[in-house]
């Protein structure tokens, strides 16, 4: 094959696979925005605390899987302890206090992640090398990193679970429900706290995900709360409410961002890939305000 | 049992519950899901049914009336009144009550199989007038739970009778059906017929199961194909698919979940051969164009496109005529991006072979169909033939036409070009009306169709309308009235017309609208109306009807019979021709005689060159309350065409 | 008596909706609450399914007695409801909107749904059932996946019913269900709201404003006026009542 097309496949992989981790993080968004209308400013700050409480007990000796356990208790724990201390209070307060109030979680948890574990960056390893596929660079002389692709399948897998659970599932079907009308939910019988606390934990897990795959990516860091913003372009382009949205934009936003940087950033000195993704994103609330997969609101007259 | 001789409906059931045992027969649509019932399960079905039925008094020679909807159980139904000889009366289901009380008196009916509530209240309502009705066996029992007549039986009841009579007397619906025969009655459709009183068309085994054997053969029907059945049951059109044919070639027939589902169900059923009357493909493009008008504009643009290549090269494809490769290429995009996914929409993506018939189908509703691949032919018939008289061939299919006859059949034309038809299909009689009997069927055989027409250049035969409905305009020249309103109704906004003409010296014509594509049309243009009257008194809706009827003009002034044809004036009727006003018959004819009478104020405004017309009528509403409706019809006049200009004007 | 209403009093600030209402509702009834505008009909059925706390009187259903009662404990106790304005999932399709009235009925636990593991599946496939059920009784089978946003306004009113009718309530409450409707609609709503009673021995309390309809489809009739009852009987009794004829001509219509 000739290099420049070697070359092209192995930047659109490499950013494919980069905006599957994307996926991951906008994925924990997805789930809260859908079941109650709140925009989850701490999703970021959650993957950190995840990967930081990991790493940390995995340093201090943990067995790997007791510590993914409990790493996972905790978040549910913690998923659980905002919906009741954060969120219930303020039922029915507008959606913008909501959003503050997420946002003052987000300064406690990276706070408090902080007073525990310390500031310090940690590596994580999760017993997959961030390597070249040996059999794809021989045979095609193709490189593309085997953690990614783990990556990419445990996101894969992640979706498919979520999928089926919101669509085949009484539960899911209580969480669409609350969703679409609270009034509604509640006349039928479905109890919002508890529908909420589910949501809550559910999204804990998913930053639990995130945070384990971008750790062993960037490292255990403070700058892991940033990749909350990585997400939000993604939301423009999936559409906040939808699940294949996410992936879909996640995958769009990974390798524009990457063949941006390749071909077009020289023109520019480089550089451009920590901004281009929200000019396509940009682009598309042009185009598409709602998304591409998201709901369009028509209210009937 | 002797199986050597295949020649009742019972008999082939038993075959097929033999030889394709496993195989589904038939299926319906319930709580959601489809339920199959095979061979087997069928024929276990009816055997129970028949000693039910048995047990309750009927024996052969009785009648038996079912009213209802495409049902499993209406089915059965019919085919356990065969297995004891007795002869089933399929009526219509959305006939009144009124309705229903001649053909049960005239074929003096003990037993009766209602679908349901609405059925059996009929039924119940009649009651008094026909003292023969003694049973009344209900499918569905919802609401019937305070129902306490002694003539109802649950249909659950009934075959548990049977199994209970089964175990004592096994054997006995076996030799019952052993004793049938080919000349035995098979069954008793009443025709609505557009005057007088309905008549019972006698038709037995053999005229049913040779006609659909003969068709199966030539078509190449196997136990293969599926049929969805959703046009009455008590019509021969649909009878002889999803009853009489099935139990011929052992194919399995699916019944929808609800009238209203049926484009639903037969997207997820697909079935592979289907027949329909004329409306139904009608309503089926109308609703696809309403939805293109909505379809944003490329998507417009693109189907545009596409429909003009599948109208240039489509048929010729499908049958297989030289096309050159750039124009294959596009039609293999076209079916990829338009034709395809129109064809799953309107559930046809499988159908080998689509059938119309029952009246003439517009060229251009007949085209589109056939150039996005669906092979859908014309076939003509009646109740009297046992439907199949004649079917366009694959290869030659001419949208004029309905074809050349089908083996077996014979056709001739007296001199006043009525057809005349001989053939294995031929019914009997009808039931107890010699005089009827002996008009339609001469000495030598020959049934009287009533129709008028020619055999073309072709071999195929072209129907121009009823003979007696053919007249001559004063000046002496050919006067076609269906003909002329088949040519209006084409037009998607004209839902039905009546023309005037018999013996005056020019032609007038009563318009309605149709509602669907009309209001879509007065949406887009911003016109405000409150209904079909309001609507139907519009000045643009004058226009635009005024536009259609012009180009019809057009068209009439090229053919030379029938140019003297052409509308001059119009009007659109304040109400819909209804057929409980009597003013259509139950398949949606229009019944002219009566419309000219009660409309004759109207008719004679058309002629005396008024501009408006006061009509005051009673108008039924929907809840059966009745109010007085008084207005001015506007009345306008339309463009002719003298032959020789007719060129350069379309 | 299946559920009464003993001296029940509601006021919002200064407002009085409810001034000592009694009445009770009979097993297997239909039982219309009417009144003009303003009279507190909507209050009383608030209270019925807990969504108002009344400040005096008491709820008895089934021989147990209630003050506070909260909208998901009165569901699980099974007295179900519809809306004046209706309150339908909108982005769900009319299966799933129909599914969330069961709801209650359904127990796998989140462990089991969360891998969608056989007892979930076993069990979504039961309640499918039941639902469909209910989707032929209503003759709504034509919409079953159809987004309930965009049907019609007759139909979104029958697809709650069938929401509600789908947690087989003891007492199913109607909030206006024949509002907003044309005299075809109303017709099948009737005959919708008989049959339930009928078919599946529903006991239904449903409020109206207008006098109309509901008088040949109810047993009987309780009249509010302003938070008052005023009068309480068999439909022929309460249209010729005084009281009555007065309270409806002093309305405008």
């Amino acid at each position: 094959m000739p290099i420049e097309v070697v070359f092209f496949i192995e930047v659109l992989a490499g950013g494919l696979l980069a905006g599957v981790m994307y996926a991951l993080v906008a994925l924990g968004f997805v789930l809260i925005y859908k079941a109650s209308g709140v925009f989850n400013f701490a999703q970021g700050a959650m993957v950190f605390f995840a990967a930081l409480t990991f790493v940390s007990l995995v340093e201090r000796g943990w067995n790997f899987w007791l510590a993914l356990v409990v790493t996972l208790a905790v978040m549910v724990v913690l998923g659980l302890a905002t919906e009741r201390v954060v969120l219930r209070p303020l039922v029915n307060q507008a959606q913008i206090t909501l959003f503050m109030a997420t946002i003052g979680l987000t300064f406690v948890l990276e706070g408090l992640s902080q007073l525990i574990w310390g500031s310090q960056p940690h590596g994580l390893e999760l017993g997959i090398a961030d390597v070249p596929m040996d059999w794809l660079s021989q045979q095609w002389n193709i490189n593309i990193s085997q953690f990614d692709l783990f990556a990419a399948f445990i996101a894969g897998a992640l979706v498919a679970v979520l999928a089926v659970f919101f669509q085949k599932t009484r539960i899911g079907r209580a969480l669409r429900a609350v969703a679409d009308d609270h009034q509604a939910a509640l006349a039928v019988g479905i109890p919002l706290q508890h529908i909420w606390a589910i949501v809550w934990a559910v999204a804990g897990f998913v930053a639990l995900v995130a945070g384990l795959m971008w750790g062993v990516r960037n490292g255990v860091q403070f700058a892991l709360t940033f990749v909350a913003l990585k997400a939000l372009p993604v939301l423009l382009i999936g559409g906040f409410e939808s699940i294949p949205g996410a992936i879909i934009g996640g995958l769009i936003i990974g390798a524009t961002e990457k063949l941006a940087e390749v071909y077009v950033g020289p023109y520019f000195g480089g550089g451009i890939e920590s901004w281009f993704a929200y000019v396509v994103a940009l682009l598309f609330l042009l185009v598409r305000p709602e998304g591409l997969f998201g709901e369009k609101h028509i209210d009937r007259v | 049992m002797a199986l050597e001789t295949l020649d009742t409906f019972p008999k082939l059931l038993v075959h097929h519950a033999l030889v394709r045992g496993d195989r589904p027969a038939i299926r319906e649509k319930d709580l959601g899901i489809w339920q199959t019932w095979t061979w087997h399960e069928f024929a276990e079905e009816v055997r129970a049914l028949a000693y039910g039925l048995a047990e309750q008094g009927l024996k052969r020679g009785d009648h038996m009336a079912l009213v209802g909807a495409n049902r499993p159980r209406l089915y059965a139904g019919i085919a356990a009144a065969q297995c004891l000889g007795a002869i089933p009366v399929p009526l219509y289901q959305d006939a009144v009550a009124a309705e229903m009380a001649f053909p049960i008196r005239n074929a003096e009916v003990a037993h009766a199989l209602a679908e349901d509530q609405e059925q059996v209240d009929k039924l119940l309502e009649i009651l008094p007038g026909c003292p023969t009705l003694k049973h009344i066996y209900y499918d569905d029992p919802r609401g019937l739970r305070n129902y306490n007549q002694a003539q109802l039986m649950s249909y659950e009841r009934l075959r548990d009778i049977g199994r209970e009579r089964h175990r004592r007397d096994p054997g006995f619906v076996r030799e019952e059906v052993a004793k049938g025969s080919e000349h035995d009655t098979a069954a008793l459709f009443f025709t609505s017929g557009t005057t007088g009183v309905p008549k019972g068309v006698v038709l037995t085994y053999r005229n049913l199961i040779e006609r659909s054997k003969v068709v199966a053969d030539w078509e190449g029907i196997t136990d293969r194909d599926v049929v969805l059945a959703f046009m009455p049951p008590a019509w021969i059109g649909q009878n002889i698919f999803s009853y009489a044919q099935p139990l011929v070639a052992g194919y399995c027939i699916c019944c929808p979940e609800s009238a209203e589902t049926v484009a639903n169900d037969m997207r997820e059923i697909g079935p592979t051969y289907y027949f329909a009357p004329p409306a139904v493909f009608e309503a089926l493009l109308t609703q696809v164009s309403v939805r293109m008008d909505d379809a944003s504009a490329p998507k417009r643009a693109l189907y545009r496109y596409f429909m003009d290549l599948a109208r240039r090269v489509g048929e010729r494809i499908m049958e297989g005529k030289p096309v050159s490769l750039g124009q294959r290429l596009r039609y293999w995009l076209g079916n990829l991006l338009v034709y395809g996914p129109l064809r799953n929409v309107l559930g046809m993506s499988r159908v080998r072979i689509a059938y119309t018939g029952g009246e003439a189908i517009g060229p251009d509703l007949f085209v589109f169909y056939r150039s996005i691949g669906v092979n859908l032919k014309q076939l003509y018939g009646s109740t009297e033939t046992s439907v199949f008289v004649c079917i366009q061939p694959n290869d030659k299919v001419k949208p004029d036409t309905v074809g050349p006859a089908v083996a077996g059949v014979e056709l001739k034309f007296t001199p006043e070009r009525e057809l005349l038809i001989r053939s294995p299909g031929l019914f009997k009689e009808y039931y107890k009306n010699v005089e009827a009997t002996l008009q339609a069927k001469d000495r030598d055989g020959w049934f009287h169709t009533g129709d008028a027409g020619y055999i073309d250049a072709d071999g195929h035969l072209k129907i121009i309308d009823r003979a007696k409905d053919v007249g001559k305009l004063a000046d002496g020249t050919l006067f076609a009235p269906k003909y002329l309103e088949n040519k209006l109704k084409f037009f998607p906004y004209i839902k039905e017309a009546v023309c005037f003409g018999h013996r005056r010296e020019k032609v007038c014509a009563f318009v309605n609208i149709e509602m669907q594509a009309m209001g879509n049309w007065a949406e887009k243009r911003n016109i405000p109306y409150s209904g079909y009257t309001d609507l139907a008194a519009r000045d643009e809706v004058y226009e635009l009807v005024r536009e259609c009827v012009e180009r019809v003009n057009a068209d009439l002034a090229q053919e030379a019979e029938i140019a003297n044809s052409q509308i001059h004036r119009f009007l659109i009727l304040h109400k819909e021709l209804d057929a409980d006003d009597e003013e259509l018959t139950r398949t949606r004819k229009v019944r002219r005689g009566f419309i000219a009478e009660k409309y004759a104020p109207l008719v004679g405004a058309l002629y005396d060159g008024s501009d408006t017309v006061h009509v005051e009528a009673q108008v039924r509403y929907e809840d059966g309350r009745t109010g007085t409706y008084s207005a001015d019809l506007k009345i306008r006049d339309a463009k002719t065409f003298p032959p020789a200009a007719a060129k350069q004007a379309a | 008596m299946i559920l009464s209403v003993e001296n029940v009093s509601l006021a919002f600030g200064g407002v009085k909706a409810l001034r000592e209402v009694s009445f009770d509702v009979k097993e297997h009834e239909i039982r219309a609450i009417i009144g003009p505008n303003g009279a507190g009909k909507s209050s009383m059925l608030n209270v019925l399914n807990g969504v108002y706390h009344p400040q005096q009187g008491t709820i008895r259903f089934q021989q147990k007695t209630f003050k506070d009662m909260d909208p998901h404990e009165a569901a699980a106790l099974g007295i179900a409801r519809t809306f004046q304005n209706i309150a339908l999932f909108k982005g769900m399709t009319v299966l799933d909107n129909i599914m969330t009235g069961r709801n209650l009925k359904m127990h796998c636990g989140f462990l089991h749904q969360a891998l969608w593991a056989g007892p979930a599946r076993r069990e979504e496939l039961k309640h499918r059932r039941t639902v469909e059920e209910i989707i032929d009784f209503l003759e709504i089978q034509h919409i079953r996946r159809t987004p309930v946003g965009r049907l019609p306004y007759g139909l979104q009113k029958r697809v709650e019913l069938a929401r509600a009718l789908a947690a087989e309530p003891k007492v199913l409450l109607l909030d206006e269900p024949m509002a907003g409707m044309n005299l075809e609609e109303k017709q099948d709503m009737c005959r919708f709201v008989l049959d339930v009673n009928d078919q599946f021995g529903t006991t239904i309390v449903l409020i109206e404003h207008d006098m109309g309809v509901v008088m040949d489809i109810s047993d009987r009739v309780v009249v509010l006026d302003y938070g008052k009852k005023i009068a309480d009987g068999t439909p022929d009794e309460v249209r010729n009542d005084q009281k009555v004829i007065d309270a409806y001509l002093g309305v405008t219509h």
